[in-house]
């Protein structure tokens, strides 16, 4: 992962500020940065978004093609996801330490929607064990500046919004043989249904407390992370602790404590549709749910 | 001061004890290691087996899956032995695609199988150019202290005389295999081939089971594979001080009689197996 | 694809026979209830230290069906030199799966299951070790899993450990995995393979996943989380919780092996 140098002096300085809830750039330690969501953003993707978080950004693209369904789940599609780490984005991706990177994202992608309700795959599937489609979901990472996990999955979530699947059917012919035929109409696609895609949050361990949406600076200054995807219900879909430190059991469960009340997470989490007037829609039925 | 002696001197070290008609660790010239076998230990492979010589130890397992026949045999099935020297088992070795050694160990052990004919391959084909069996035998190294070719053959041997595969019939209808898991049967064993293997020093004295540490300090090594029928299968001498015709049938005589110590332990370990379930 | 030479190639492709069960054998998989142990129980654990030769420290751990061998060497000068194992050393894990450990035969090559559960047991054991005490070092951790029976992760994580104290390693406290299966209001301690993959189909049902939890037991210190599945945040702190109790289970049964290795590596004087 992408690292910056910093001096004790500037670790001491970001700790007290840690204490005190202020952050070195003003933030409290519950803030997001500000973050910026665009979709529809790759015009030869069925679904994409830019995510912009601080300094952060990450573009996804999803690609819907038809494939066999596995054996073990006759009806149903399936999701792929390929992390890549541009070497534009930090020096430390060159060569092969981009590659580790990007398959360690990736398999904790494959946790995150490890579970049932994430995705409903079964609206994935055409023709039970013949025909299914297949979610190619392409993560570029274009700028590091901390807090990759949470960037990503707000970026897959938006993409997964945004994607249109066309509509196919399917037709018999007298033998027996099953015939794809895709739909004419541009827009007569169906769309996925978004609201139990779950968004990560990595809270960072610096001193006593903990704080969400590190920066580089912050993340020098913590030994352990733990990562946290969760659904608008407050699901957990994935935990995983980050980093070379260890974290003592009650900051664990104050970590991944979901609290119901109280305020929302202040993530703007605005979505520019591609329309004329560039008019920014909030979504936030769609995207503001998790709670910290 | 012995230990400062053999790390400083290894070979003068060893050389002292073989004047004297031993070795280092205790053993004569002519004495195999302790060899203790364990047989089907791995649940998850259709036939497995570990056996240890001294410290040496390594793991065979056993996976039957099906396929079709090569095109140039219709009536065989296939066998797959690779040999694994994981960085686990001696930091001699590193991580990655197999070395020279576990390549050349692999090839051995294949055309040990090909040469002595272990198992019909004839016996592994369901039906004509249709569907047959393919063995992977995995041996897999797990502590290096010489001598691994006669672990692999004999954890290899006893594996394939546990190996169990499954009824597989095709149904006609619908021109797909079938298997029954409930009724399986044991692999043909045609012939029992055992290796013993032997370390030349100084181009005249011959010891037999070299340690990792008499490998290399050796001049030369030889591995001979015998059969039941007192057959030479296989001979294996990379290189190395040359070695007099003499000395060449005293290694074959003694792989011989080390054949029969190790068919014994195989049945008895076998049987004793078969009781405990 | 190049054709690889390093190796005896069999067919091209090549089917489990698993794959080719009658339809009725298929469905109709008798799922036992935990062969006579309850819900909160660990399986048996057996642990020794110091069966590989050729390793400066090993150790072997069988918990059920599920065999582990793990063996350490170092420390040793790195093989890769830059800035970052200057101040303090660097940890190497290695976790592999033997391709005969699971049901469905294996690849050769390591998969990228097999990477990140190598890099998942990095993470659980770099608290533990003092890295520091070893500048300009390397230590390897290779783990080979014989057989795999579930929750390997989590004993991956305790026979490392043992192997790393077996190699006289100086570490702060030793390392206990722990795994737990959710299965709907069951929570299922040290999950068998047949537990752990649950029945996917069935999986609609809310509140299923699996937890992997490594603890320093004298620090009470967590090392390591997993968790994956879709757990309800109460659930995940019970889980947490309950991990932690049957880590303090194996403890005994760890400390008991070290101590044999050390008893036997340094008698104590006869008196």
């Amino acid at each position: 992962m992408a690292t910056v140098q910093v001096s004790e002096a500037e670790k001491v300085y970001i700790m007290h500020g840690v204490r005190d809830d202020l952050r070195v750039d003003g933030r409290g330690c519950e803030d997001y940065r500000h973050m910026e969501v665009e979709t529809d953003v790759v015009s030869n993707t069925d679904g994409s978004a830019k995510v912009s978080l601080g300094h952060t950004d990450v573009l996804v693209g999803i690609k819907a093609e038809i494939g066999k369904p596995k054996p073990a789940v006759p009806n149903e599609g399936y999701v792929e996801f390929f992390v890549d780490c541009s070497a534009n984005a930090t020096p430390e991706f060159e060569g092969r330490g981009g590659e580790e990177l990007g398959v360690e994202l990736s398999n904790t992608l494959y946790k995150v929607f490890n579970n049932r309700h994430s995705l409903d795959l079964r609206s994935l599937c055409i023709c039970p064990g013949e025909h299914c489609w297949v979610l190619y979901i392409d993560v570029l990472l274009l700028q590091c500046d901390g807090n990759l996990f949470d960037a990503m999955s707000v970026a897959i979530k938006a993409a997964l919004f945004n994607t249109r699947i066309p509509k196919v059917q399917v037709s018999e012919d007298e033998e027996g043989g099953k015939e794809i035929e895709l739909s004419d109409d541009p827009y007569d696609c169906m769309r996925l249904d978004v609201t139990n895609v779950p968004c990560i949050v990595t809270l960072s361990k610096i001193g006593h407390r903990h704080v969400v949406d590190a920066t580089l600076q912050e993340k020098a200054c913590s030994v352990a992370s733990l990562l946290i995807s969760i659904t608008h219900k407050g699901l957990v879909t994935c935990v995983r602790k980050l980093g070379v430190g260890s974290l003592d059991p009650d900051s664990i469960f104050e970590m991944t404590e979901v609290r119901n009340t109280g305020t929302e997470h202040p993530v703007q989490t605005h979505t520019r549709t591609h329309t004329h007037t560039h008019t920014y829609i909030y979504i936030s039925e769609h995207y503001s749910y998790f709670f910290i | 001061m012995a230990a400062g002696f053999k790390t400083a001197e290894p070979l003068e070290y060893h050389r002292s004890f073989l004047k004297e008609n031993c070795r280092p660790d205790g053993r004569e010239l002519g004495e195999f290691r302790p060899t203790t076998l364990n047989i089907g230990s791995i649940g998850t492979a259709d036939g497995s087996a570990m056996v240890k010589i001294g410290n040496t130890t390594v793991i065979c397992g056993i996976k039957a899956e099906l396929s079709a026949p090569p095109s140039d045999a219709p009536d065989k099935g296939y066998i797959v032995p690779n040999v694994d020297l994981p960085p686990l088992c001696s930091s001699r070795f590193r991580p990655g695609p197999p070395g020279e050694q576990a390549q050349a160990a692999s090839q051995f052990i294949a055309d040990v199988i090909d040469g002595s004919k272990i198992i019909k391959k004839e016996d592994l084909c369901i039906e004509k150019s249709k569907l047959c069996w393919v063995l992977y035998c995995d041996i897999m190294c797990l502590d290096y202290d010489g001598n691994v070719l006669d672990a692999c053959i004999i954890t290899l041997l006893a594996a394939l005389k546990n190996t169990q595969i499954p009824k597989v019939t095709i149904n006609k209808e619908t021109d797909l295999a079938e298997v029954d898991i409930e009724h399986k049967r044991h692999l043909q064993i045609n012939k029992h081939p055992v290796s013993s293997s032997f370390a030349v020093f100084d181009d005249t004295v011959l010891i037999v089971d070299p340690t990792a540490e008499e490998e290399s300090l050796a001049t030369s090594v030889i591995t001979a594979v015998v059969d039941e029928d007192d057959q030479l299968c296989a001979f294996h001498k990379p290189g190395g001080s040359s070695l007099s015709a003499e000395k060449l049938q005293d290694c074959i005589t003694r792989s011989v009689t080390r054949h029969r110590e190790v068919g014994k332990l195989i049945d008895k370990v076998l049987e004793s197996t078969k009781a405990s379930k | 694809v190049p054709a690889d030479r390093k190796r005896v190639r069999g067919p091209e492709e090549s089917q489990c026979p698993l794959l080719f069960l009658p339809p009725a054998a298929q469905t109709a998989e008798p799922r036992e209830p935990r062969a006579g142990r309850g819900n909160g129980e660990v399986r048996p654990l057996f642990a020794r230290c110091g069966l590989v030769s050729q390793a400066k420290g090993s150790s072997y751990l069988e918990a059920g069906n599920t065999k582990i061998l793990c063996s350490v060497y170092g420390p040793r000068e790195p093989e890769r030199r830059d800035e970052a194992g200057v101040r303090s050393g660097r940890l190497l894990c290695d976790l592999r799966l033997a391709p005969f450990s699971c049901g469905k035969r294996g690849a050769w090559i390591q998969g990228s299951g097999e990477r990140d559960l190598s890099l998942a047991l990095s993470e659980s054991l770099h608290p533990a070790v003092c890295l520091h005490r070893y500048p300009r070092a390397q230590i390897e951790v290779n783990v080979m899993v014989l057989e795999n029976d579930g929750s390997v992760l989590a004993h991956a994580v305790t026979c490392a450990s043992m192997a790393l104290a077996d190699a006289g390693i100086e570490m702060y406290d030793v390392v206990l995995g722990s795994a737990l299966r959710q299965d709907g209001g069951a929570s299922l301690v040290d999950p068998d393979l047949a537990e752990e993959r649950g029945n996917w189909l069935a999986g609609y049902e809310e509140n299923r996943g699996g937890v992997t939890l490594s603890l320093l037991p004298n620090l009470n210190q967590v090392s390591g989380l997993h968790a994956d599945g879709e757990l309800r945040a109460d659930t995940l702190s019970a889980a947490v919780r309950t991990c932690m109790e049957s880590c303090h289970k194996l403890y005994p049964v760890v400390q008991q092996a070290i101590l044999r290795a050390v008893k036997r590596k340094a008698p104590p004087p006869e008196k």
